[in-house]
């Protein structure tokens, strides 16, 4: 290839990315342009079969692929979670032990939003006075409780914490507390405390996506609140708008694990 | 000492449960006969015709939160075993008589399982295998015949919520035929309900035969197909029948009925209405102290 045709093929590559990267205008896909079907009940219509589609159960931060593990762009605004440095180490410390720490390798429940961005898929059912989410992964159930009931005095120590949603606008904006210092963010050992305050905002986004972001704050692992975004995607095609389906974790791994005599999977949790 | 450390673990398990499970009773040896499907037969035939309310879709409305029968160890009529398994009648309307009409060689398994529980029973032999529940596993027809769920109905679909370790059934109703290759095999199965007269009637295949239907080892295997009936006999109650068919185990279809009453109103606490996390598996001793105490892990029957 001579200089020159090489010249025009970076102009022609860079063209395409242009376009690549520019807003399609034919897409009406940003969350103020878009308005939902309602419920019965008035309320935005959110229900159906969703999933992320990215990689941020193995990282929510930028990572590189390693064997078994797809590269990814992270869903943390701004790149890196604000740890304190004392975690910061501790989350360091998880990422080299993560295959025996990671409380995924125990089949326990993710929390709150990892099981969000776990690759199954979940279903949003609304009721009158709260929302069932229903997931692929473990059989989990969340209720969001849209009763106007503040989150019950704790502490309490749940898995998947406890659950609040109210509605802002066209956004299912739920408010998560109550949850354990015993799970992770992720497969690469990011973490919170006890502490952690989640925000979660579903909004509409086109009749197939879900914009989806979640803020963490929680004063004793980090210096300030910092968020996530991804969209979440309607699952299409026959059947599979149901979760038909179980994936159920830990009869498999009991199973495996049982007649180990030295496995790591027996002992203190 | 083992044995009575399991029982106390068996025990001190459901008081770690923050919020209301299930109280485990302890029966006294001359506790009353806990009624099942002989005394559900009866009631059920004095009852006057009831016609259900429906939902704004125009279908029976079952919702609600449905309690299940005391028992239900053993699912067969049985005398006083212990302070956790009462006397109880069968739960077995068909056939006649009670009893699961097991072929020979899966009742010598039967027996097998009974005899391995090491619960401190006459005629037990070597540890075998501990009830599948213990490890926080449920299965169709027990977890429904168990009680303690809701059933929540929501256009074509209807979606069963078990309490116990939040397993759940969404249910279409849309007439869509099964959809799974047989050989997929789940704890839950797979369910497709329809709407017969004043009854939900569920079909449920691909089942994997690796959980119990009760703690004393009744069984059938990955080819049985389920039918389950949901039927209002009065506006707090639901005539559950569960027939089960499966040609290698059994040598006729048989059927499961009991009543679900529903649960009254929870009372007194601000939240006691909502169902909370019930999270099981995560750190079940029972889990590490049946595997130390030599108990096999059930991988279903051997079908020969």
């Amino acid at each position: 290839m001579t200089r020159h045709s090489i010249r025009s093929a970076i102009v022609v590559i860079g063209v395409l990315l242009i376009f690549a990267l520019a807003p399609d205008p034919g897409a009406s896909q940003t969350p103020a342009a878009y308005t939902p079907p309602r419920t019965r009940d008035g309320h935005p219509d959110l229900q159906g079969v969703w999933q992320a589609l990215n990689t941020a159960a193995w990282s929510v931060e930028d990572h590189p692929a390693t064997l078994g593990v797809p590269a990814g762009h992270g869903v943390v605004d701004g790149g890196v979670i604000p740890y304190q440095p004392s975690a910061l180490a501790r989350r360091n410390e998880h990422f080299a032990n993560r295959a025996t720490l990671d409380p995924e390798t125990k089949c326990y429940l993710p929390g709150v939003p990892r099981i969000t961005y776990m690759p199954h898929p979940f279903r949003i059912v609304q009721q009158a006075d709260r929302i069932t989410i229903l997931y692929e992964y473990l059989h989990a159930v969340r209720y969001v409780f849209m009763n106007g009931r503040p989150h019950p005095p704790g502490p309490i120590d749940w898995w998947m914490g406890d659950s609040r949603g109210r509605w802002e606008g066209n956004s299912l904006v739920v408010d998560v507390t109550h949850l354990s210092d015993r799970t992770w963010l992720d497969r690469a050992g990011n973490f919170h405390s006890e502490a952690v305050h989640v925000v979660e905002r579903y909004t509409p986004a086109g009749p197939d996506h879900l914009l989806y972001e979640v803020t963490l704050e929680d004063p004793k692992v980090y210096t300030r609140p910092w968020k996530m975004t991804m969209p979440l995607y309607r699952r299409q095609g026959a059947n599979n708008d149901l979760l038909e389906q179980e994936y159920d974790c830990y009869p498999e791994l009991l199973e495996q694990e049982w007649e180990k005599p030295d496995s790591a999977l027996f002992g203190r949790p | 000492l083992g044995d009575v450390a399991a029982i106390a673990v068996c025990i001190a398990l459901p008081m770690l449960v923050p919020i209301a499970a299930v109280a485990q009773a302890l029966y006294p040896r001359d506790a009353p006969k806990q009624p099942g499907a002989p005394s559900w037969a009866r009631e059920r035939a004095a009852l006057p015709p009831f016609t259900p309310p429906r939902t704004p879709e125009g279908t029976p409305n079952l919702q609600g939160r449905w309690t299940g029968p005391n028992g239900g160890d053993d699912i067969e009529e049985h005398d006083y075993v212990d302070v956790s398994s009462p006397p109880e009648e069968t739960y077995i309307s068909d056939p006649p008589g009670g009893k699961i009409p097991y072929q020979p060689w899966a009742l010598a398994v039967q027996a097998q399982h009974r005899a391995g529980l090491a619960r401190g029973w006459p005629g037990e032999k070597a540890r075998l295998y501990t009830d599948p529940q213990t490890f926080c596993i449920y299965s169709v027809p027990r977890a429904t015949y168990r009680g303690g769920f809701e059933i929540v109905q929501v256009p074509g679909y209807v979606m069963i919520l078990y309490t116990f370790n939040h397993y759940y059934r969404f249910i279409p109703t849309d007439g869509r035929p099964h959809a799974l290759a047989a050989d997929v095999k789940l704890w839950m199965g797979n369910s497709r309900g329809s709407w017969q007269g004043n009854t939900l009637v569920v079909d449920v295949t691909n089942l994997n035969g690796r959980n119990w239907l009760d703690q004393v080892g009744n069984f059938f295997s990955e080819h049985a197909h389920v039918i389950e009936r949901f039927t209002l006999a009065d506006a707090n109650t639901i005539d559950y029948e569960a027939t089960i068919e499966d040609p290698k185990v059994f040598t006729r279809p048989w059927t499961i009925r009991v009543p679900l009453r529903r649960a009254r109103p929870a009372g007194g606490d601000t939240y006691a209405d909502e169902p909370w996390e019930n999270a099981c598996h995560e750190g079940n001793e029972a889990t590490e102290h049946n595997r130390s105490l030599g108990f096999k892990w059930f991988k279903g029957a051997a079908v020969p």
